[in-house]
């Protein structure tokens, strides 16, 4: 058995005996998954909307000789908002307290508009300045565009029916006015039964032009109504919650502040037992001693990479969502977890040799660990220098290796890519550790 | 083992100057000095435990090295650091070797964290880690300050039986009392090694 297992064995031996720190393994991965859970239902929760109706709609409005039903409309917004009803003063009041989003106001004489059917009503959206203010401005377009969806087919009936008038002739009812169409029909029946001039002749040319034409029009308005219309089939993907992103970060914020404790603790500890001076007369070298902290950090990562992938992975199969790999790829992840904890703990272990002690230690780490997260949360174009430094560290990389090994299509590519700059990052902080650990009997 | 000018600094701070030393089979060697006088550091230096500034350090035999501060994990029993330490020497039998030391020191053998032990009790283990490798030279620093008058007989007992199979032994110690187990006494003070009476270095 060599130096190094044993030490890893004895640090498992002793990471087991230590209920608290355990305990906080054992929950970290629960509560990282329940966090993500809290954030991803506040997202995916409905906001609430003020609905200000100050037009008294009826719940069934005929238009154009159309009659539409408002409340399914109406319940087919609430499907992704909370719509409640309130007076207008008390909508402001809840606006301005941040209670609602946002107020959708239909005002007075809305209705009136609606059914003349050539004036446009207008809806009222006032939207705070909170984060999800873009969110709702775009669910109330898509009621606009919904309802607009719906007029249309009335607006082009009742258009058509004007045609069809003009074309055979008949009783009309515009604006509250009745009148009675000759028609072109019976125009060029009329003019047939004229004499036969030049004139005559060429209006008949023009009522035959016309009732052609116009004979066009009903497909002419609909496609100018709808010159290009969505068709929309509902799939099963996934919520962001579940998306890769969420899931590299998870495991990736989870791997870098435990593997990191872990090798910084355990490598700190041996100078507060006082055993490193045991261990240095050539029972273990410090190259062992390296190895074998970062062996204990890159298998207890593994082991909570694995809980919180098992995690993911049965909620994406209850939930029934499609997208990713859950479970194909989970030997390629864990692969990554183990490379990224490596090179992780490489980094925790020479915080160990440097910090000596092992309460030191276990403050530096946790102090380090959220810079170098945030530095791998910041994006390229927002501050380049932090991109840069993020690039020498594991956490970045990490992620990218995470996402692609449950995500990409083609994921080779990008984990060999990830995994050389891992395998880099973890030997030269090895190396430095080794240097470090020097000092530790010191 | 021999010693050949084994000095050690940390930074500007000269812990242990320049210093020869030469331990013979047959002899109990006795290293003495008030607090800081470099006695623990030349131990430590001869063990192997710390690296000297300059200087080598040649040995023949294998070396137990008794630290001043117990030295085991406190979260593992005394069998279990036994067994550990017995592995990392290379010791044929782990399990017996810890055994018969749990015997020997007459140390609890119940699975309890030996962080948990009494101060006796860490010291004792602390000497039967260093006696796992069946070591030629015994190198012991201050290995009686936290025992009862029976245990220290206990270790001066394995101590004499080492010299008597043809081992050495060198321990450091402030307890004069303690010289009379030493066949050669060497004093040192501020990190040298001085041409000085033990009752003058201690005023």
């Amino acid at each position: 058995m060599t130096a190094a297992w044993l030490i890893l064995r004895k640090d498992l031996r002793v990471l087991l005996r230590s209920p608290l720190l355990l305990g906080a393994l054992v929950a970290y991965p629960v509560v990282i998954a329940i966090l993500v859970g809290l954030v991803a239902g506040y997202a995916s929760s409905k906001p609430r909307v003020a609905f200000v109706d100050e037009d008294n709609l009826p719940s069934v409005v005929s238009v154009a000789g159309h009659r539409f039903h408002l409340q399914t409309v109406i319940d087919d917004v609430a499907k992704q908002v909370t719509l409640v009803r309130l007076g207008p003063a008390e909508a402001a009041r809840e606006l301005a307290d941040g209670k609602v989003v946002a107020t959708i106001t239909v005002p007075p004489g809305f209705l009136g508009d609606l059914e003349t059917t050539v004036v446009s009503p207008h809806l009222v959206l006032k939207t705070g300045s909170g984060g999800l203010a873009p969110r709702v401005t775009q669910q109330m377009q898509a009621l606009v565009y919904q309802l607009n969806q719906q007029l249309q087919a009335g607006y082009i009936t009742a258009n058509l029916e004007f045609v069809q008038l003009l074309l055979h002739g008949g009783k009309g009812h515009f604006l509250g006015r009745n009148f009675d169409v000759l028609g072109l029909a019976r125009t060029q029946q009329e003019l047939a039964q004229m004499p036969s001039t030049e004139r005559v002749a060429a209006i008949e040319h023009f009522v035959q032009q016309a009732r052609v034409g116009l004979a066009q029009t009903g497909s002419a308005l609909r496609a100018t109504a709808n010159p290009i219309s969505l068709t929309q089939a509902k799939s099963h993907g996934r919520t962001w919650l579940l998306s890769a992103q969420v899931q590299s970060y998870g495991i990736a914020v989870t791997v870098t502040f435990l593997a990191l404790l872990l090798a910084a603790g355990a490598t700190a500890a041996e100078r507060d037992e006082g055993t490193i001076g045991r261990l240095r007369r050539g029972l273990v070298s410090l190259g062992e001693l390296v190895s074998a902290k970062v062996a204990l950090a890159a298998l207890v990562g593994v082991v909570l990479g694995l809980a919180i992938v098992v995690v993911f992975g049965i909620v994406v199969e209850v939930g029934g969502v499609t997208g990713g790999e859950p479970w194909a790829r989970l030997p390629l992840l864990l692969a990554g977890v183990l490379l990224a904890a490596a090179a992780v703990g490489a980094a925790g272990a020479l915080l160990g040799a440097l910090a000596r002690e092992a309460r030191t230690a276990s403050l530096v780490a946790v102090l380090v660990v959220l810079p170098v997260v945030f530095l791998g949360l910041v994006p390229r174009g927002a501050f380049a220098a932090a991109y840069w430094i993020s690039l020498f560290l594991p956490f970045a990389h990490a992620v990218r290796l995470f996402g692609a090994a449950l995500y990409d299509s083609s994921p080779w590519h990008t984990v060999a890519i990830e995994a050389v700059w891992l395998l880099g990052i973890g030997a030269v902080f090895w190396v430095l550790a080794r240097l470090g650990a020097r000092t530790l009997s010191a | 083992m021999r010693a050949l000018r084994v000095a050690r600094r940390y930074g500007d701070v000269e812990a242990l100057a320049p210093t020869d030393l030469e331990l013979l089979s047959g002899e109990t060697v006795a290293l003495v000095g008030p607090n800081g006088a470099g006695k623990s550091t030349l131990l430590a230096i001869l063990a192997g435990a710390i690296e000297p500034s300059e200087g080598s350090v040649e040995t023949h035999a294998r070396v137990g090295w008794v630290p001043q501060r117990p030295a085991h994990y406190g979260r593992l029993s005394a069998r279990e650091n036994l067994e550990l330490f017995a592995q990392l020497e290379g010791v044929r039998g782990p399990a017996h070797a810890a055994a018969q030391m749990l015997e020997r020191f007459a140390l609890p053998t119940a699975a309890r964290p030996s962080a948990e032990l009494s101060v006796g009790n860490r010291q004792r283990l602390n000497v039967a880690i260093a006696l796992l490798g069946e070591p030629r030279v015994l190198l012991l620093d201050e290995p009686t300050a936290a025992l009862d008058p029976g245990q220290r007989r206990r270790v001066w007992e394995v101590a004499d039986a080492l010299r008597a199979e043809g081992g050495a032994v060198c321990f450091a110690t402030q307890n004069l009392e303690e010289i009379e187990h030493a066949g050669r006494v060497i004093v040192l003070q501020d990190g040298r090694v001085v041409s000085l009476a033990v009752e003058e270095v201690f005023g």
